[in-house]
C-alpha cells in the first residue's frame, strides 16, 4: 500500500497543498490534470527530487518522505524517457540492477518474461539512438520495472506519440499491469489514456485535488462543474428543482422551462426543492429516436422534440447540435458512424432526443 | 556580390591572414643556426618546462574546476550569480594585471607567511603554474559548465530513482554523457596554459634555465634579435596548437551518442 499523506508543495509560483493520495497494492492510479497544474512537480517530489514543504510518503508502512531517491525503492519513467544514450537497451534495462547491487541471477527469469511482454529481445544490442519512439518507451518501462520497484511513476507515458503506436503502447502499458501487477501511479492530462489504463483516478487541478475514486464514478459522476469541465463535458446547465415526486422517488428540474426527471437515489446531498444545481449530460448518452421507432418506457419521461442546428464529421463519428423546441436548449450528440447513417439525419431537421433518467448528473 | 560570396569572403579573409602569418615565418628557416636553435639546452629546457607547467596547471584546474561547473550547473545556491560571474576574471583582466596582483599577493603578511611556510612562487617554476592555474581555471570552469549544461539533469534523476547514488549518478550518466565536451574544456585550457605569457613573466620571471616558458623564450630571443629561435619556438607553439585542436574534432567525432 501506498499512502501519500497531506503533501505540501511549495515552488516558484506553484502551490499544491494537502494531496492525499493512497494506492492499494498492484493498483494503477491516475493523477489526471491538465497541462501545467503541476503533476510533474508531485512526481518529482514523491521520488525525493524535490523536498516537500511538509507531508508523509509511505510505502509498504515504511515511511520515505526523508530518505534520498535511491533508498526509496520507486522507479520513474519521465516524460522523455531519458534512456541513457551511451548504454546498449540491455545495460539500460540492468541499470537498476547493478546500481542497486542485487544478484542478477534472481532476476533473470523475471527480466526475460518482461523482454518477452515488451517484445524487445532483438534490440538488446542497439543504442538508444538507433530506436523508434515506441521502442524507446518500451525501454524506459521496461528499465524502470526491473529492479522491481515498490511504485512505479509514470509522466506522461503515451505523449509524443503517433495514434497506431499510441494505441500499442496502451494495450502493452494493460498486459504489463495485468501480467506483473506494479504499483503504478501515473500523471496525465488525457483523460481517455487514464480511463482506460487506470483504476482509479485523482483529479488535480490548479494544485488542488478536486475529486478522488475508481474511475467510472469520476467519469459518469464528476463531483463539480469544474471536474466536469475538464473532462470535457459539453451538455452541462444551470437547473432548479422545482417539485418532488414521492411515489416514484423523483425530482424535476427545469432549465429554461424545460423539464427533467431524475432519480433521487443516486445523490447523498438534499434535493430542495427551489434549490440551484448543475446538470450534466454526456455527449454521448443523449439518444436521437429513429422516426416511426416506439419509444422504451425507460426513455418516456425524458424525451424531447427540437430541431437539427449542425452536423460535423469527425471521422469516427459525427456531433450533431440539436436544440430542444422548449426552452431553446442546445445539446451537442455524439453519434458513432454506423448509427448515424440509419437516423438519416440532416440539418433543420425535427427530430425526438431522448436520455435514460441514469444519463443525468446533478451537481450541487 | 551576393550575401553568400561576401560571408564566404569574410571566411576567406581572415583564413588567409593567418596563414600568411604562418607562412611568412618559413622565410627564415633553413641553415645551421636553425638547428643550433632547435638543439640548444635551453630552447629544449622552456619545451619542456611549458609541457609541465601547463599540464599541472591544467590539473588543478581540473581537479577544482570541474566540481565547480557540476554545482553551477546543477544547484541553486546564495551568491551562484556572483560566482558564476567571478569566472570571468581572468579574461577581463590583462594577464599582465593577474600576474602584478599575485606580487602584491605575496607582499601581504598572508602571501608571505606561505611563501616562507610553504611553497615559494616568485620567481620559482611553482610561480608559473600558478599564474597558468589563475589565467586557464575560471575558463576551464565556463567551458566544463558548458557541457554539463547540455546533459539533462533528467538522466541524473532517472539514475537516482534506479538506486545510484549521487556520485554513481555523476560517473555513470553524467560523466560518460558530458565526456566529449569536458574532454575539449581540458586541451583548450591546456594549450591557453601553453601560450601564456603576461602572468607568467611577471610572476616568475624570464630567467632562462630555470622560469622560461616557450612563450616568455620567444620574448626574449626576439628581443635578443634571436629570429632563429623565436621561430623554432613559434612553429612549435602552433604545432602543439593545431595538435589539440585535430584531438578535439577527434574525440568530438568519437562520442557522439546521438
Amino acid at each position: 500500500m501506498i499512502k501519500i499523506e497531506g503533501l505540501t508543495l511549495l515552488f516558484d509560483s506553484f502551490k499544491i497543498t494537502d494531496l492525499n493520495i493512497q494506492i492499494e497494492e498492484g493498483g494503477f492510479h491516475f493523477l489526471l490534470g491538465p497541462t501545467g497544474s503541476g503533476k510533474t512537480l508531485v512526481l518529482e517530489s514523491i521520488m525525493g527530487l524535490r523536498r516537500p514543504k511538509k507531508g508523509k510518503i509511505s510505502i509498504a508502512d515504511r515511511e520515505v518522505q526523508n530518505l534520498p531517491p535511491d533508498q526509496r525503492e520507486i522507479s520513474y519513467v519521465p516524460q522523455d524517457l531519458a534512456l541513457f544514450p551511451h548504454l546498449r537497451v540491455k545495460e539500460n534495462i540492468l541499470f537498476g540492477i547493478t546500481a542497486r547491487n542485487l544478484d542478477l541471477n534472481l532476476y533473470e527469469k523475471y527480466i526475460d518474461a518482461l523482454i518477452e511482454v515488451m517484445r524487445i529481445g532483438h534490440l538488446l544490442e542497439r543504442f538508444p539512438a538507433n530506436l523508434s519512439g515506441g521502442e524507446k518507451k518500451r525501454v524506459a518501462l521496461l528499465r524502470a520495472l526491473a529492479p522491481k520497484p515498490k511504485l512505479l511513476l509514470l509522466d506522461e507515458p503515451l505523449s509524443g506519440l503517433d495514434p497506431s503506436i499510441k494505441t500499442e503502447i496502451q494495450h502493452l502499458l494493460k498486459v504489463l499491469h495485468s501480467s506483473f501487477r506494479p504499483t503504478t501511479l501515473c500523471v496525465t492530462h488525457d483523460f481517455e489514456e487514464a480511463y482506460f489504463l487506470g483504476d482509479e483516478i485523482t483529479i488535480f487541478i490548479d494544485g488542488k485535488v478536486e475529486q478522488v475514486g475508481e474511475k467510472d464514478e469520476v467519469f459518469l459522476r464528476p463531483k463539480s462543474k469544474k471536474v466536469a469541465q475538464f473532462l470535457g463535458a459539453k451538455n452541462l446547465y444551470r437547473a432548479k428543482i422545482t417539485r418532488k415526486e414521492e411515489s416514484s422517488q423523483q425530482v424535476i428540474l427545469e432549465v429554461n422551462g424545460l423539464q427533467f426527471f431524475v432519480p433521487t437515489s443516486f445523490y447523498n446531498d438534499e434535493m430542495a426543492v427551489g434549490k440551484e444545481v448543475d446538470l450534466f449530460i454526456r455527449s454521448e448518452e443523449v439518444m436521437i429516436i429513429r422516426e416511426g421507432k416506439p419509444v422504451k418506457d425507460s426513455l418516456k419521461q425524458n424525451i424531447f422534440r427540437g430541431e437539427i442546428l449542425d452536423i460535423i464529421d469527425r471521422g469516427r463519428y459525427h456531433t450533431v447540435y440539436f436544440q430542444a423546441l422548449e426552452g431553446k436548449i442546445l445539446f451537442e450528440i455524439s453519434i458513432p458512424n454506423y448509427a448515424f447513417r440509419n437516423l438519416n439525419l440532416s440539418v433543420g431537421k425535427r427530430v425526438r432526443a431522448a436520455l435514460r433518467e441514469e444519463s443525468l448528473w446533478v451537481m450541487s | 556580390m551576393g550575401f553568400r560570396y561576401t560571408m564566404i569572403g569574410a571566411a576567406l579573409c581572415i583564413f588567409i591572414f593567418y596563414l600568411g602569418l604562418l607562412l611568412s615565418l618559413f622565410y627564415f628557416v633553413g641553415g645551421k643556426g636553425f638547428w643550433d636553435a632547435i638543439v640548444n639546452p635551453y630552447t629544449l629546457f622552456s619545451i619542456r618546462l611549458s609541457l609541465i607547467a601547463a599540464t599541472l596547471a591544467t590539473f588543478f584546474a581540473i581537479l577544482i574546476g570541474l566540481p565547480s561547473a557540476y554545482a553551477l550547473s546543477r544547484f541553486d545556491f546564495p551568491g551562484k550569480r556572483i560566482m558564476d560571474t567571478f569566472l570571468e576574471i581572468p579574461i577581463i583582466m590583462s594577464p599582465m594585471a593577474l600576474g602584478a596582483s599575485f606580487l602584491v599577493f605575496f607582499n601581504t603578511p598572508l602571501g608571505e607567511l606561505i611563501q616562507h611556510k610553504g611553497i615559494f612562487f616568485v620567481f620559482e617554476i611553482p610561480g608559473i603554474v600558478l599564474a597558468q592555474f589563475a589565467t586557464i581555471a575560471g575558463l576551464a570552469t565556463r567551458l566544463m559548465k558548458a557541457s554539463l549544461d547540455e546533459i539533462s539533469p533528467r538522466y541524473e534523476a532517472v539514475a537516482r530513482s534506479l538506486g545510484s547514488s549521487p556520485w554513481q549518478a555523476f560517473y555513470r550518466v553524467t560523466l560518460p554523457l558530458s565526456f566529449k565536451g569536458l574532454l575539449a574544456s581540458v586541451i583548450l585550457s591546456w594549450a591557453k596554459a601553453m601560450g601564456e605569457f603576461g602572468a607568467t613573466v611577471t610572476v616568475a620571471g624570464a630567467m632562462p634555465g630555470k622560469t622560461e616558458t616557450m612563450p616568455v623564450a620567444i620574448f626574449t630571443a626576439v628581443s635578443s634579435a634571436n629570429i632563429e629561435k623565436a621561430i623554432v619556438l613559434i612553429l612549435l607553439l602552433v604545432a602543439f596548437g593545431l595538435f589539440t585542436l585535430y584531438t578535439i574534432r577527434f574525440t568530438g567525432k568519437r562520442f557522439r551518442y546521438d
